[in-house]
């Protein structure tokens, strides 16, 4: 029997199930467009929370750090990215989007700010408030590799199960 | 002869009656001046409110983007659209963060009025207030309305103000009214503020009258945990904020000697102030436990006063055969009124199962009924067997029966892994439930979307009768307030920043994971030395757990206003002693006169206190008003990871210079400082990213050196230990080489020259170029140019 075909836009439900923010909602996309969607960010920013040093997802983290993708570790992540010798920022993710939305703000490297974000391994409710500071008052593109599905970002994943989120990431880091 | 308020007829005059509203004292000499603002309006502090936002910016965070506050809508304001009304998403999140601090202070105050008519009534409008050893009884209250309380009447017009306000700032809620998401911020930092002051006229007027500790370092201690609890005897939940009817309740069982015979137990506030009034009183715990408790059958009757008590309550109680008094009217569940019935009717109509619950506001009924209605209502009871939860063959059936199909885990506040427990506790282990047992805010919303009808939270609590029977605590009774002489021997260590700094853990339960958190949050900085104080049910959760000699941490820390203890104030509106700690601290070391003098005392706060509050679990809309009124008082403020729906945030941008400078008092020039504190209201991820966070917050300008170093060191070594990193902005607030931690001098030197381009004398191990700037201990940091020496008014 053939292996089933990986489908990243099913069960896209927001996972809080009434978080439903209003008429603009994510659009479920499969991996291969997420990968897509994020190669061709010129600025992009990959944020990891907490969970992205879960095994597993940290190697995809290494792997987006490898192709050249700045990484702002949110939570606790940065303790386990260091260990893993991923080169990462520490920053609170509610600070974060307040210096993302000024126009200001020259970013980690002091070369102006982000075009892109890429959100991945973050406490669900806590990401998902603040993709919506985002979304509502700047013109930041939003994109969340994370497992479960974010009305708030632009593009996401829906609903997935352990074992197809991680192939939904290899299939990500490809398209890099 | 002695002239009290109040009205009096003369003999012999008919029709004559004198009314006496206020008799003012003829010692003049003892008042200090008035500030510049007694009972401010909504404007007068607006200057003050645009000084922190222009530095602390909100962020919002729409947790909704639509608007349906009329019938124009629903109008999408998705991308800071306008509605219809032309008010855009910025300003609509503003407004919805206003309305909910306004709920909060209304709640607080309506609290405080319903007690202050009550109390009135009972111990006349000339009580005096007694709250310790204080010269300053009311600090809040003379900062903000410019008057020095002596007794309860003098609060009514207190209350009335703040009544006015709530009003007033209810009104611009309204549509065609405001639209300046700023001016929406600065209205929400008024009614911050007057939520404190409601706060502290509830809290004053019952310690006074009720008799509860005042000021006592030493308060009593009182059990805590469902494990505590003789089911055996009759049970009598009292659950809610208001204490009032409870208190003819006890008074009731000390007279017929009945505290041995019937077990009194409280959740969430009013818990609290049972046992400042009486700790024969048990908790059974916080917030979170009110629908655990209630499902496992034990309660035999129920009161309930206001807020924070289940919507749900009939629905649950009524299944369960459980009685409920209602006596409180902003709470009464379409209940019949019989508070003029006879008391061996009602309870023949609640035993009997006839009515599932009465409204009762004839308190000394109450105190008779409770008492001979549980009595009455345990046989029955327990003849019936009555419980929500399963038996072990009916658990082991409800849990085979659940298909993992996930939908209790997409409902679950937490996201808990609710299937995956279910599934483990089918083969026989329940340590999954017992886990999640803890982490787990009972609030029964999996069972609605369970398409098999697991009665799930049912479930739970049976899995984890292990874990509950273990539940025994010990929280040290609220205090009320830090006392005058207590200030006076702390006051200078905090100031310097020899004590680091004050922690105050408040708020719900609503923790991201488990109420330990709090716990281990509060040992880690008492530990440190810095002064933790707490309330409400977080105060009740960190009693929960005990290190390994079996002590928790109210009985291995003193209670006093010293470094390294830990202080519970009492009850929600005991919060008020927090913030009036600060004011207090103002008027005793740095002898502010604080009267009618908000924005100067809360420059002071700001540029001189190192406190911080933390909401954790904070998820009422109290929570946020007691927040938002630390923030315009210059207390920053942290949330849990839930904080974020609020939809609004106070923060700083260190990297923007412009933001952080500040005026030297003494002469007005102007000095770029670091960035401290921060933020004014942020949220965090999990405790590992607290940690830090709270050591960082306690930084001043006003700061001196080993106080820099001291809370330098803090900061460093918990950003080790949690996020295994020395922060990448430690050097920032490092002024000379006497800023560093003595332990790391040498190493940290190094970093600054290797790293950051600091020129370094190695000899004299002096830094010679560097800093943003030097210390000066003159310095006289203020925000407000007025203030300064020679400013024209």
């Amino acid at each position: 029997m053939a292996a089933k075909e990986l489908d990243t836009t099913k069960n896209a439900v927001p996972f809080d199930r009434a978080n439903i923010p209003g008429p603009k909602m994510a659009k479920a996309v499969k991996a291969e467009v997420a990968g897509k969607f994020i190669s061709k960010a010129k600025r992009p920013l990959l944020i990891v929370g907490t969970a992205a040093g879960d095994d597993g997802v940290i190697e995809i983290v290494r792997s987006m750090a490898g192709k050249g993708i700045p990484v702002a570790a949110t939570g606790s992540s940065l303790k386990r990215l260091k260990e893993e010798g991923i080169d990462a920022t520490y920053v609170n993710l509610h600070a974060l989007v307040s210096y993302l939305k000024d126009p200001d703000w020259n970013g980690f490297d002091g070369k102006g700010g982000y075009d892109t974000t890429i959100f991945l391994g973050h406490t669900y409710y806590y990401a998902s408030q603040l993709m919506s500071t985002l979304k509502n008052f700047t013109k930041i593109k939003i994109i969340s590799i994370d497992r479960h599905y974010h009305p708030n970002a632009q593009q996401s994943f829906g609903n997935l199960k352990p074992e197809d989120f991680i192939k939904a990431l290899d299939v990500v880091v490809a398209q890099l | 002869m002695v002239i009290k308020k109040g009205k009096f007829t003369i003999d012999g005059l008919e029709n004559v009656q004198i009314n006496i509203n206020k008799v003012t004292s003829s010692d003049e000499e003892k008042e200090e001046p008035q500030g510049p603002t007694p009972a401010p309006e909504i404007h007068k502090l607006r200057d003050w409110d645009m000084r922190l936002l222009k530095r602390y910016q909100p962020v919002y965070s729409p947790i909704c983007d639509m608007c349906c506050y009329c019938t124009y809508g629903k109008c999408d304001l998705t991308g800071n659209k306008e509605g219809a009304c032309g008010i855009n998403m910025e300003a609509q999140q503003a407004r919805e963060a206003m309305l909910r601090t306004l709920t909060g202070a209304a709640a607080h105050a309506g609290h405080g009025r319903h007690l202050l008519n009550h109390l009135i009534k009972r111990f006349g409008a000339d009580y005096p207030i007694d709250v310790g050893p204080s010269n300053i009884k009311a600090p809040l209250t003379q900062t903000i309305m410019g008057i020095e309380p002596e007794t309860i009447g003098d609060f009514v017009p207190v209350l009335d103000y703040v009544e006015e306000q709530i009003t007033q700032l209810l009104a611009t809620t309204h549509i065609g009214q405001e639209g300046s998401a700023i001016d929406f911020e600065s209205k929400a930092l008024h009614a911050g503020m007057v939520d404190h002051l409601g706060m502290e006229v509830s809290d004053i007027i019952q310690i006074s009258c009720l008799d509860m500790p005042k000021s006592q370092a030493d308060a009593p201690l009182a059990d805590i945990g469902m494990g505590l609890i003789d089911s055996s005897k009759p049970v009598l939940v009292c659950i809610g904020h208001n204490v009032a009817a409870v208190t003819y309740i006890m008074d009731y069982m000390e007279e017929h000697d009945l505290f041995d015979k019937i077990e009194l137990v409280g959740i969430c506030c009013t818990a609290h102030d049972m046992t400042r009034v009486n700790p024969k009183a048990k908790i059974v715990g916080s917030l979170s436990k009110q629908l655990k408790y209630i499902r496992s059958g034990i309660p035999d009757l129920i009161i309930v006063d206001e807020q924070c008590i289940r919507a749900d309550m009939m629905q649950e109680t009524s299944k369960l055969h459980i009685p409920v008094i209602a006596t409180n009217d902003k709470v009464m569940y379409g209940l019949p009124d019989r508070s003029n019935d006879d008391i061996d009717d009602i309870i023949s109509d609640l035993a009997s199962g006839d009515q599932p619950g009465v409204v009762m506001f004839d308190y000394e009924k109450v105190g008779e009924l409770a008492p001979k209605l549980v009595m009455k209502m345990a046989p029955i009871r327990k003849e019936e067997g009555i419980t929500a939860l399963p038996s072990d063959d009916e658990f082991k059936k409800l849990a085979s029966s659940c298909t993992q199909c996930g939908a209790c885990v997409i409902s679950c506040p937490q996201g808990l892994e609710i299937d995956i427990a279910m599934e483990a506790a089918a083969g026989g282990d329940l340590t999954l439930f017992e886990e999640l047992h803890d982490k787990c805010i009972g609030c029964g919303r999996c069972e609605f979307e369970c398409p098999k009808d697991i009665p799930i939270l049912n479930v739970i609590e049976k899995a984890a009768q292990k874990v509950i029977r273990e539940e025994k605590g010990k929280v040290r009774t609220g205090r009320g307030q830090v006392g005058d002489p207590e200030i006076r021997e702390e006051g200078v260590n905090l100031v310097l920043g020899t004590t680091p700094g004050i922690v105050a853990i408040i708020g719900c339960p609503n923790y991201p994971d488990g109420s330990r958190d709090v716990y281990e949050i509060a040992e880690e900085m008492l530990q440190r030395s810095y002064i933790v104080v707490t309330s409400g049910c977080s105060a009740m959760d960190i009693g929960m757990f005990k290190d390994d000699e079996g002590k928790t941490l109210y009985e291995r820390y003193g209670g006093g206003f010293l470094k390294g203890n830990l202080l519970n104030t009492g009850s929600c509106v005991s919060n008020a002693h927090i913030t009036a700690t600060t004011i207090k601290v103002a008027a005793i070391f740095a002898r502010r006169d604080i009267s009618g003098n908000f924005e100067e005392i809360a420059d002071y706060v700001m540029n001189r206190i190192g406190a911080v509050g933390l909401a954790w679990g904070g998820f009422t809309q109290k929570a946020l008003s007691i927040g938002t009124g630390c923030n315009r008082l210059g207390i920053p403020v942290v949330l849990g990871p839930h904080g974020p729906k609020y939809r609004r945030a106070y923060l700083g941008k260190p990297y923007d210079k412009d933001k952080w400078n500040l005026l030297d008092a003494r002469d007005g020039s102007v000095h770029n400082v670091e960035p401290a504190p921060e933020h004014l209201l942020i949220s965090a991820e999990n405790k590992a990213e607290l940690m830090p966070l709270l050591a960082k917050l306690c930084f001043r300008p006003g700061d001196n050196n080993l106080g820099r170093m001291i809370k330098l060191t803090h900061y460093i070594e918990l950003s080790e230990k949690y996020l295994g990193v020395l922060p990448d902005d430690w050097h920032i607030y490092v002024r000379s080489e006497a800023d560093l931690p003595l332990a790391k001098r040498e190493e940290l030197l190094k970093i600054l020259e290797e790293e950051h381009g600091w020129k370094i004398d190695w000899d004299k191990k002096k830094i010679l170029e560097g800093p943003a700037r030097k210390v000066d201990v003159s310095f006289q940091p203020t925000n407000v140019p007025r203030l300064c020496k020679g400013a024209v008014e």
